[in-house]
């Protein structure tokens, strides 16, 4: 049966219907009481990065971040500040002693976390970041943004079980390697790591003051020893040189390499690498973080290259184009291309 | 009463002066607003209710609200300052108003006139007035009738020529 | 009045007259003043709430239990906001406006019979006295409109005041016909009138033929000149961002929507007293317990008048300008001089029967036959040109 304002009378009864039903099915109603209710947030979600640590009981110990610098360069917004921490005498240490992100500036854009080869940085989905100040109390800094394995295992439990499997396996994958070079490196360690120290001594012996060379004709020859010398004993040496390093991620020579100091600028860094060897030379030419991201240290990495293991040279994340052209440089200087 | 009448009378006396002198047209009506209830008020005064409450819904309802949103088509609207229609006639309209109230005074004045009136207390209640209306006054309130109707369907007409110049 | 003041002497015999009359004058006063603007406060938070439960949400439920301290909290904000005039705009007017808007609402609630005896003024013109405020009220939005000097505010208001006057109209006429069928303009003849019939419910005026279709026709009249939600293009907030009080902040803003609320309220008011038998119910009568009983009658009526009107708010969407107009004119305006048509049938006719019969094909037929006429255009299928 129609008449005129039916339709008007059909929508007061899908009001009143509604009215009544919100008090007795409250399935209908959709709202969240936010305070005390909250939306479950999709694992998928994020907001602000966050830095991941394992044991609560040695939080500076096992922190994952090296303070390598790669997030610091890669994100767009330049949101993150990075400085690495140091003992009394100056010698780097493997981890940040300032890490900042400005959250009024980070875009939540997730490269932070994709470039990390340490798993350290990961996303959070924690949306309750408002703050009072408007400046300084929308940088986090190192405190708030640590988080512990468990946490993470919390807001994301598939990515963290997959990073743990991972982290699991490349840890056993190193201590493979580390075993059978366990035992000849037993004895040999303080020799092979100062395998590159040994082979620069008679490469510079080897070229007398008061030879009849120009300074270019003397650095070249330097090089040309130099990479003769090295050459014969990387096979050798590289294992040995690479598991002290993962035992004891200090025992860079710092003594013998016044170039290992991220803050320090390519040109200064190649300045003090001049007369050295061509190892120490490619090894200044690295962002001196001892990152990994290569899958060596910073030395590591520079003699793998110098004994022709280690192909690619843009392996270096942090030092970025910079770093491969001073290697590509290095190296077509040294006729090695 | 006396006091209340004083009052009124003042509030009915400066909207009628606001609403000739000044130069903002949406003032001048806003004041004659005033004006209007000021008489509302004299009626009230007068025991006369019907008259009172008809003179606030036909004057301030349905006047002054037409007049205002005539005002409100024309260009003018935002304009403060409007031209001053006065000008060198202000002497003209002054001798007026003084013809208009010695004329009113004479034919107050005189009993001829007042005798007119009906003795004794003013019928002025809703009932009897619809009597007088329809029974003593009805030739009046007949014509008066066709008078509003023939403007109406005058105003249809000039409204209808325009819609139909514009198709 | 005057039962306060008996009240008074029979309470204080020996109190000076003069004091006795200033209270009995002072009561009704500070009831208006105080209790219907209370009345408007939670008017606003049951609206928020039933809107909510219509949308099927909760509505406000944090400022105290459900919410009920909401619309306090609502008045302080709105009394510490920034009172904001715009530099161009007119300022004594636009200072007026919201003052303006305010008067008439009140004044409408002082003839409104709440219990036997109990109305602040009995006038003998009441009716029309309501109508004559209402149509006052218009003032206050164009004043608040032109003032403004805003565009949308001179739209809102040149909107409002062709609203109102529209409505006005077939308003009145709707109320002709009661005043016809009770003989009288008073609001407590009128209620008197009504009186009687079973359990003092069936003398009600909407349960005739002709008082139906008043009670409908004064109800959407009412709802158009408070411009309620399915009229309420002068402040339609999609196309003129809120119509008249654009450019009003703070207080004068509350005081704006204060004055539409008490209008709106009053006006549910008045349609109680006038098609829904005012305080009448079973149980209501002279005395203190009849009194009481009255007043819950006449306070429930306005409750599910009031209710009504934001079930309505709830449900229909806003009409446009033209269709209201057309709607004004064309409909309620020839269905309210049928309907007074049909009053005087009612009253001459004699055997009841017949009467009911008669005036109930009358409307009913008009009716019919209106909406065959005003539907100018077939309402079919529609066809899309550029989708196969």
């Amino acid at each position: 049966m129609g008449f005129l304002g039916k339709g008007l009378f059909e929508g007061m009864v899908v009001t009143a219907r509604n009215f009544v039903g919100s008090y007795y099915d409250k399935d209908r109603l959709v709202t969240v009481q936010y305070p005390e209710e909250r939306v479950q947030v999709p694992e998928n979600s994020r907001t602000f990065p966050f830095l991941v640590y394992d044991s609560d009981k040695d939080l500076a110990g096992t922190m994952r971040c090296v303070a390598c610098k790669i997030c610091e360069v890669e994100c767009p917004p330049q949101c993150i500040y990075i400085v690495m921490d140091r003992d009394e005498k100056g010698k780097p240490q493997q981890r940040p002693k300032v890490f900042d992100i400005d959250i009024s500036v980070c875009m939540q854009c997730q490269i932070c976390v994709e470039v990390c080869p340490f798993e350290a940085i990961k996303m959070d989905n924690d949306y309750e970041k408002s703050k009072y100040g408007r400046f300084d109390d929308l940088v986090e800094h190192l405190p708030d943004l640590l988080k512990s394995n468990a946490y993470y295992h919390k807001v994301k439990p598939t990515e963290a079980t997959a990073v743990d499997a991972k982290l699991k396996a490349e840890a056993e994958k190193k201590a493979k390697k580390a075993a059978p070079a366990a035992k000849p490196a037993a004895a040999p360690k303080p020799a092979a790591a100062a395998a590159g120290t040994a082979a620069t001594t008679p490469a510079k012996i080897a070229i007398p003051e008061d030879a009849p060379f120009t300074p270019e004709q003397r650095e070249w020859l330097g090089k040309y020893l130099t990479t003769a010398s090295v050459g014969a004993t990387p096979a050798t040496a590289k294992p040995a040189a690479e598991a002290p390093a993962e035992a004891a991620p200090s025992e860079a020579p710092s003594g013998d390499a016044p170039w290992h100091d991220p803050g320090m600028g390519m040109q200064q860094r190649m300045e003090l690498a001049k007369d050295k060897p061509f190892a120490d030379n490619l090894m200044a030419a690295m962002a001196q973080t001892d990152c990994h991201a290569c899958g060596y240290d910073c030395r590591g990495y520079a003699d793998a290259i110098a004994g022709g293991s280690e192909k690619d040279l843009s392996l270096c994340l942090p030092g970025e184009a910079e770093t491969q052209q001073m290697l590509e440089k290095l190296m077509k200087d040294a006729g090695k291309t | 009463m006396n006091a209340a009448f004083w009052i009124i009378s003042a509030i009915t006396v400066i909207g009628a002066v606001m609403a000739v002198t000044m130069r903002n047209l949406v003032h001048c009506v806003l004041a004659l607003i005033l004006f209007f209830l000021g008489i509302a008020g004299h009626y009230f005064l007068l025991r006369a209710d019907f008259l009172a409450v008809v003179q606030i819904l036909l004057y301030i309802g349905a006047v002054a609200v037409l007049i205002l949103f005539a005002i409100m088509l024309t260009r003018h609207v935002t304009g403060t300052e409007g031209p001053s229609e006065l000008g060198g006639k202000w002497w003209a309209g002054m001798g007026t108003a003084i013809i208009i109230a010695g004329l009113l005074w004479w034919v107050i004045g005189r009993d001829a006139v007042m005798s007119m009136l009906p003795a004794g207390e003013a019928k002025t209640s809703v009932v009897e007035i619809g009597k007088a209306l329809i029974s003593d006054w009805v030739v009046p309130f007949e014509v008066l009738g066709v008078l509003l109707t023939a403007a109406l369907i005058g105003a249809v007409v000039i409204a209808l020529e325009e819609v139909i110049r514009r198709r | 009045m005057e039962t306060i003041y008996q009240a008074l002497r029979s309470w204080f015999a020996n109190a000076p007259d003069g004091v006795l009359r200033g209270v009995a004058i002072a009561i009704p006063i500070l009831f208006i003043i105080m209790v219907f603007p209370l009345i408007f406060a939670f008017t606003t938070l049951v609206e928020r709430k039933a809107l909510g439960r219509i949308q099927n949400r909760y509505g406000p439920n944090r400022v105290g239990r459900w919410g009920i301290l909401q619309p306090i909290a609502d008045g302080l904000k709105l009394v510490l906001k920034e009172d904001i005039v715009p530099a161009k705009a007119d300022k004594v007017v636009h200072f007026l406006a919201p003052v303006i808007a305010v008067i008439p609402s009140l004044l409408l609630f002082s003839v409104l019979p709440i219990a036997p005896g109990l109305v602040p003024v009995d006038l003998n013109i009441g009716i029309l006295f309501v109508f004559a405020i209402s149509t006052a009220s218009v003032l206050a939005l164009f004043m608040g409109g032109w003032a403004s000097r805003n565009k949308f505010s001179l739209l809102g208001a040149m909107r409002a005041v062709a609203q109102v006057v529209s409505y006005e109209v077939p308003m009145v006429l709707s109320a002709v016909a009661v005043v016809m069928a009770a003989g009288s303009l008073s609001t407590v003849t009128i209620i008197h009138a009504q009186s009687g019939g079973v359990l003092n419910v069936t003398g009600w005026f909407v349960f005739r033929p002709w008082g139906l279709v008043g009670f409908v026709l004064f109800t959407i009249g009412a709802m158009a000149e408070s411009a309620r939600t399915p009229f309420d293009i002068p402040e339609a907030e999609s196309e003129i961002i809120a119509g008249y009080h654009t450019e009003y902040s703070s207080f004068k803003f509350a005081l704006f929507q204060m004055g539409e609320y008490l209008a709106s309220i009053a006006m549910a008011g008045i349609s109680v007293t006038m098609f829904l038998g005012g305080y009448l119910g079973p149980g209501s009568g002279p005395g203190l317990f009849g009194g009481l009983i009255s007043m819950f009658w006449f306070f429930l009526k306005l409750a599910a008048m009031i209710m009504t009107i934001i079930w309505i708010r709830g449900t229909w969407p806003r009409v446009r300008v033209d269709q209201l107009l057309a709607f004004a004119w064309k409909v309620l305006l020839p269905m309210s001089i049928i309907n007074i048509v049909a009053v005087g049938l009612w009253r001459f006719l004699q055997p009841r029967p017949l009467a009911w019969v008669l005036t109930t094909v009358w409307v009913v037929g008009w009716f019919i036959l209106l909406t065959k006429l005003s539907a100018t255009e077939k309402i079919q299928k529609r066809e899309y040109r550029y989708i196969t």
